[in-house]
């Protein structure tokens, strides 16, 4: 059942990913597949399977029709660095975790953009920080929602 | 979770070595095959569904939400808008049939404009860099790669990728556009480039004591075959000409907003194909 509703979120974070309203959405909205992944790496216990977040980050890739592999890389790198760097988060509260959230989405944020070397040269935008920080800032409502939908799942039959 | 691919006996480090080396390889696969990607919109086709429904609704919604009042003065402000187009209209034709003349004796009609299909934008990415949005036409209705986009204003972008039912473009300000323009009215080529950001284009390789300046429009140059000509691109916004660099720093506003494009018109022609992904 979990699975399903895992399953579920992942498709709506990416259709609000592409949702088309406008270029100050496109630029500020905080990637809700990256914070879908932190959450499920905090409240899963157990490590993710790289396989997995990797394959996420690819299906990202191709929604949003980037150069393929950098959302899947940016993934795998932002879990790593949680799981083995920042491994005390999962028993901080959600207010203390705001700032590491806000850590390992400007990871996130500074990989996908790095990618971009491969079709061309950068270009420096500060939504680069704002997207993270609104993520960071939407994270305890986020995470209040996502909980109370996993225990309405629990609990009913 | 069990480990799916690489088993968990080995350290993480090595495990994420090996799928940083499988990213660079699918980045250079997909280089190689760009019409892999055009395929690929089939997979994610369900995503952008929901995503044009979505648009839709909250379209429709909104409208329904409009004042009666609001509408009615919408409207009669459109009639008298009408008002001062009708005569335009008129004058235009009139300049239109004097252009056919003119170009008769001139031995030198352009080409019509071949078949267009209006779509519908359905999804946007708009993350520093990318400058894409997805339409819902794709090959089944004859888009093809390098067909060029317009809307109301002039040139919006070219199909990049192209899917069974929907379709990518690149607007002009994405950065790895590139559009052969013109001052217009004069034969002088330039390149207008995007920069990643939707309000401001670029010109690039213009010398110090280049002969444009702010508020020179700039049009297709129709050079390459892939636009057709005279086609408005933007306005010159500003010269800067900076200290010892060699090249002066033109920015331009686009003739298009960019940023609140809900239907666009692919001009649907045939082409040779693209040799690589993003044109």
């Amino acid at each position: 059942m979990t699975i399903v509703a895992m399953v579920i979120a992942f498709f709506l974070a990416l259709v609000l990913e592409t949702l088309p309203s406008g270029p100050v959405y496109g630029m500020v909205h905080p990637d809700f597949v990256a914070m879908l992944l932190l959450y499920w790496s905090i409240r899963s216990g157990s490590e993710l399977s790289y396989t997995l977040v990797w394959l996420i980050g690819l299906l990202q890739d191709l929604v949003m029709g980037d150069v393929p592999g950098g959302q899947a890389i940016a993934g795998v790198l932002m879990i790593y660095a949680l799981v083995n760097g920042l491994g005390r988060v999962r028993h901080l509260s959600v207010w203390e975790q705001l700032v590491f959230v806000f850590m390992l989405l400007l990871l996130h944020r500074l990989i996908v953009w790095l990618w971009q070397l491969w079709s061309g040269p950068l270009s420096w935008h500060f939504s680069l920080f704002l997207s993270p920080l609104i993520g960071a800032l939407l994270w305890p409502l986020f995470t209040y929602l996502l909980d109370g939908l996993r225990h309405y799942l629990k609990t009913s039959p | 979770m069990p480990a799916l691919f690489f088993p968990r006996r080995y350290p993480p480090l090595l495990r994420v070595a090996a799928f940083v080396l499988l990213s660079i390889a699918v980045a250079i696969f997909s280089e190689k095959h760009p019409d892999l990607q055009g395929w690929s919109g089939n997979l994610t086709y369900p995503v952008h569904w929901i995503d044009m429904q979505v648009a839709e609704n909250w379209g429709a919604l909104h409208q329904y939400l409009q004042d009666r009042s609001e509408l009615l003065a919408e409207n009669a402000q459109l009639r008298e808008k009408l008002k001062v187009m009708e005569p335009q209209l008129l004058e235009n034709a009139i300049l239109h049939n004097e252009n056919r003349q003119l170009l008769a004796l001139l031995d030198s009609f352009p080409q019509p404009p071949g078949k267009m299909a209006v779509a519908r934008v359905i999804a946007e990415n708009f993350s520093p860099g990318s400058q894409l949005i997805t339409v819902n036409l794709g090959s089944h209705n004859g888009v093809q790669v390098g067909q060029p986009v317009l809307a109301a204003g002039g040139v919006a972008g070219q199909v990049i990728h192209v899917a069974e039912f929907s379709a990518q473009i690149a607007l002009v300000s994405d950065l790895d556009s590139s559009i052969p323009a013109q001052l217009a009215g004069t034969n002088i080529p330039l390149l207008v480039n995007g920069k990643g950001h939707i309000h401001t284009l670029s010109v690039p390789f213009q010398s110090r004591n280049t002969p444009l300046k702010t508020g020179d429009h700039l049009v297709t140059s129709g050079l390459g075959g892939r636009f057709p000509p005279g086609l408005p691109i933007g306005t010159i916004s500003g010269v800067v000409h900076n200290g010892d660099e060699p090249f002066a720093q033109i920015s331009v506003r686009p003739s298009v907003s960019l940023g609140q494009l809900s239907t666009v018109l692919i001009l649907l022609k045939n082409l040779p194909p693209l040799r690589h992904g993003k044109p």
